[in-house]
């Protein structure tokens, strides 16, 4: 066993290696519009219902307005993805505009976020309670419902619209919470997905819209003018009691086109997903994230935009707004041209698609919130309490738990009416809007650093460059937001309380975080960060064939235990890492190296530092930050060419699944790409190994008898005596993939599913699982495998 | 009060109309830079 030789700098601390690039798995435009539109696409389900209570039957040409300005505002995301700027919202805010304001912004956010998803649920609920109550109408005009039901209920059977959502809403939400605490990872691929089944309903939707218009002919939209504006007594707010007589909008003009614009503006709330995204996307980063704008932008114009018109023009006014007010693209779907049987099979449809949409949308509240409050908590401005890792999942749960508990209070104080939350939601939308954009107007000054575009129209007075252009979104932003002030009064009240809780929460958290910076300085002084943008092995300064040691709890360290255990670290280098996730689509800047090595990362690294010293052996320390823990395992045991990763049993999964994972992400590595071995080490030291890439596959002995027998056979033939093991084995493979791409296919398939399942009863796994194709159980786990390149 | 609303609603209002005006450039320039960015997609994003 070698002398204890700590990784120590000058000073006696402890060298870190900060990786500041995060290890993302990388995605295209599309796939980055389809996660935004989940969310800006579905205002769409609820924004033209809720306008239309507010200002009348001209709401659609607001919100085609709100529509094409929200082209501006993503103008505004992109320059503010284009800048080279770490750390989370309140980071850069607080730059622009101090540290109350930067509070204030964030508190506005997170109205948004926790709106989001009642919101969304509860639109939802409305959907599907609306359809289910419309199918027993129609079950009761064919004598279907039973008379003994009709008797119970006083007539056809209905759900209460606005209860049933709510429950609706909770189930949805709670199911979610459940999956955020188990951190389920959250795939673009799903977004793509419901997406592509957005698109084909909303083509069907235009197209058929298209024919019943033809056929049927349409009422006409009013103007937006003054004139044209019906508020109601809601939609006033507190001007109703200046200005009883609701002539506001003839009154004052422009004011009222105002007052409608800010009741249209939820239209494009999800924009600020757009940031989200913006570091998960494939090179070239600012021309992908143009283009996704540009998709994105187009779609809901399209979607949001052109179906508020259809809502006017095709359902008729009687029911509109008394029957479908909370559901108005089923209404549309009920009175396009067609036989009833169609249109409620397209009603079924629709509500299948806002089911997917809407659901989707609550998940990416609960995401985006844990995302902000956890940046938050990183910048000393809520305290670490909140931030502590689940036990089981490692989940920041109780930001989780906030988050899902203020969403469950909001979904039941609602009691499932969309246009309260509507109004609610806007404030939020609009004041998290206008923060950003001044943040935006106010950098142009202040950040002189990388910033790869601008919003258009600059120009220079002397010395000085005029924003022109992004003041002019800031204008309208704040204009709005302000009006909103005025005419939105539950919003206000509700939103300015929310806001205000939570700037006392973090005023609170930072002036107790302020306090215990001394004793947190002491204690970061142990370590010695060192940036690196990405992980080289020079800069750990280690040899090739070391091994890695992914840590995450440092309650279970039992995996570094072993590991020092068996490897001579004079003959092969040893390197804990911790990777520190963040979620997808949860943050819209990289992290700070302080970020990245917080609280919690300085006691996991003091633990494992600990365990090396009891060894008396070196080992070298490395964290970095990921979108996907698995994909960062990987990547670093790339770059690092390790020989070995050697990983504790998950609480969430089995060893099979996660070398698994494990090889599901090495196969999506670029090239080029090397072999290891993945050691997972039980608590009571029983090893469990993986090959990691391809590699010959163990056999079993009646396999090589078999192999052997063929072998004797085929030798006695002529001019074959000198034939080898692996010429009959690849003459074999070549026609089974001759015969598994033509007809026998299923057959092939259906023995391999038998033999599967008899090996997995055979070794007692009892799951019919296959064994990942890339990886093979070891025999031996003697200890990780030698270093061979050294 | 009355003259405090009307000053602060005109001020709304010109802040609204300025901004929309800049806001139609931006439109304008951004529908310009858009087009270009969707119609010279040198290498298309995969799926």
């Amino acid at each position: 066993m070698s002398s204890f030789s700590p990784p120590t700098a000058p000073g006696n601390r402890v060298r870190i290696v900060v990786a500041t690039s995060v290890m993302l798995t990388f995605i295209s435009y599309w796939r980055a519009a389809a996660i935004v539109l989940n969310d800006l696409a579905s205002s769409a389900y609820y924004a033209g219902g809720i306008a239309e209570q507010a200002v009348g039957k001209s709401a659609p040409w607001f919100i085609l307005g709100v529509m094409l300005f929200s082209f501006t505002v993503r103008a505004v995301y992109v320059e503010s993805c284009s800048m080279f700027v770490r750390g989370g919202v309140y980071r850069v805010v607080k730059e622009a505009l101090g540290g109350t304001l930067a509070k204030l912004s964030v508190s506005a956010l997170m109205f948004d976020y926790v709106l989001t998803g009642p919101i969304s649920g509860v639109s939802a609920g409305q959907y599907i309670v609306g359809l289910l109550n419309e199918i027993l109408v129609t079950a009761d005009t064919h004598g279907w419902i039973p008379r003994a039901a009709h008797n119970i209920f006083h007539g056809t059977p209905q759900f209460d619209v606005n209860w049933t959502s709510v429950v609706f809403a909770l189930i949805v939400t709670v199911y979610y919470w459940w999956e955020n605490i188990k951190g389920i990872h959250e795939s673009s691929e799903k977004a793509l997905w419901v997406m592509q089944i957005t698109t084909v309903m909303v083509v069907m939707l235009l197209g058929w819209s298209a024919i019943t218009l033809l056929k049927h002919g349409y009422q006409s939209v009013p103007l937006p003018t003054p004139a044209n504006l019906h508020f109601s007594k809601e939609s006033l707010g507190f001007l109703h009691y200046r200005f009883p007589e609701q002539s506001l909008a003839q009154r004052f003009g422009i004011l009222g086109i105002l007052i409608a614009f800010g009741h249209s503006v939820l239209a494009m709330s999800g924009e600020e997903s757009l940031a989200q995204v913006n570091r998960e996307l494939a090179h070239p980063k600012l021309k992908n994230l143009k283009r996704a704008a540009i998709v994105i932008a187009l779609y809901s114009f399209i979607f949001t935009g052109l179906t508020a018109l259809l809502f006017v023009m095709i359902i008729p006014d009687s029911v509109r707004i008394p029957i479908y007010k909370d559901n108005l693209i089923a209404g549309l779907a009920m009175y396009l041209w067609g036989p009833e049987l169609l249109r409620l099979l397209f009603r079924g449809f629709v509500v299948v698609v806002g089911f997917l949409i809407l659901s989707g949308a609550v998940n990416t509240a609960i995401i985006g919130s844990n995302g902000v409050l956890n940046r938050v908590s990183e910048d000393g401005v809520l305290a670490d309490w909140f931030r502590r890792p689940q036990k089981k999942y490692g989940t920041s749960y109780r930001i989780i738990n906030l988050i899902v508990g203020l969403q469950i209070f909001t979904i039941i104080a609602s009691r499932g009416d969309v246009y309260a939350l509507g109004e609610a939601y806007a404030f939020g939308v609009i004041w998290s809007f206008a923060f950003k954009g001044l943040a935006m107007l106010v950098l142009r000054f202040k950040y002189k650093g990388e910033r790869g575009w601008k919003v258009p129209i600059n120009f220079h007075i002397g010395r000085y460059e005029i924003p022109f252009g992004m003041a002019s979104v800031t204008m309208v932003l704040l204009a709005v937001a302000l009006v909103n002030l005025f005419t939105k009064s539950v919003a206000t009240v509700s939103g300015i309380a929310f806001s205000a809780v939570f700037f006392v929460i973090f005023t609170l958290s930072e002036y107790a975080n302020r306090k215990k910076h001394a004793h947190g300085q002491q204690q970061n002084d142990q370590f010695q960060l060192l940036q690196r943008d990405t992980v080289e092995r020079e800069s750990l300064n280690i040899r090739p064939g070391n091994v890695l040691v992914p840590v995450r709890d440092y309650n279970t360290l039992t995996h570094l235990h072993w590991a020092l255990e068996k490897i001579d670290t004079l003959e092969q280098d040893v390197v804990v890492m911790s990777a520190r996730i963040s979620r997808f689509g949860a943050a819209a800047y990289d992290l700070t190296p302080e970020q990245i090595f917080s609280d919690y990362e300085q006691t996991l690294f003091t633990r494992a530092v600990a365990v090396a010293e009891s060894f008396g052996k070196k080992v070298s320390l490395l964290v970095v930050p990921a979108g996907d823990v698995w994909a960062a395992i990987v990547q670093t045991a790339n770059n690092l060419e390790s020989s070995a990763v050697v990983a504790g049993v998950s609480s969430k999964m089995a060893p099979p699944e996660q070398a698994f994972n494990l090889g599901r992400a090495w196969e999506a590595l670029p090239e080029p790409k090397r072999q290891f071995v993945f050691q997972v080490v039980f608590p009571d030291d029983h090893v469990e190994s993986f090959r990691i890439g391809p590699h010959s596959p163990s056999m079993k002995d009646e396999d090589v008898l078999l192999l052997h027998r063929l072998w004797l056979n085929i030798t006695r033939e002529p001019g074959l005596d000198k034939l080898h093991h692996h010429e009959i084995l690849r003459e074999a493979l070549t026609r089974f993939a001759h015969d598994y791409g033509a007809r026998d296919r299923d057959d092939i398939l259906k023995e391999l599913r038998r033999l599967n399942a008899a090996d997995a009863a055979e070794a007692g796994r009892g799951s019919p699982n296959p064994p990942p194709p890339q990886v093979v159980q070891r025999e031996s786990d003697d200890g990780p495998p030698a270093n061979r390149s050294s | 009060m009355d003259f405090i609303i009307t000053v602060a609603a005109r001020l709304l209002e010109t802040m609204f109309v300025v901004g929309l005006l800049g806001s139609l450039g931006v439109l304008l320039i951004s529908f310009v830079e858009d087009a270009e960015t969707l119609f010279h997609m040198e290498d298309k994003g995969h799926s």
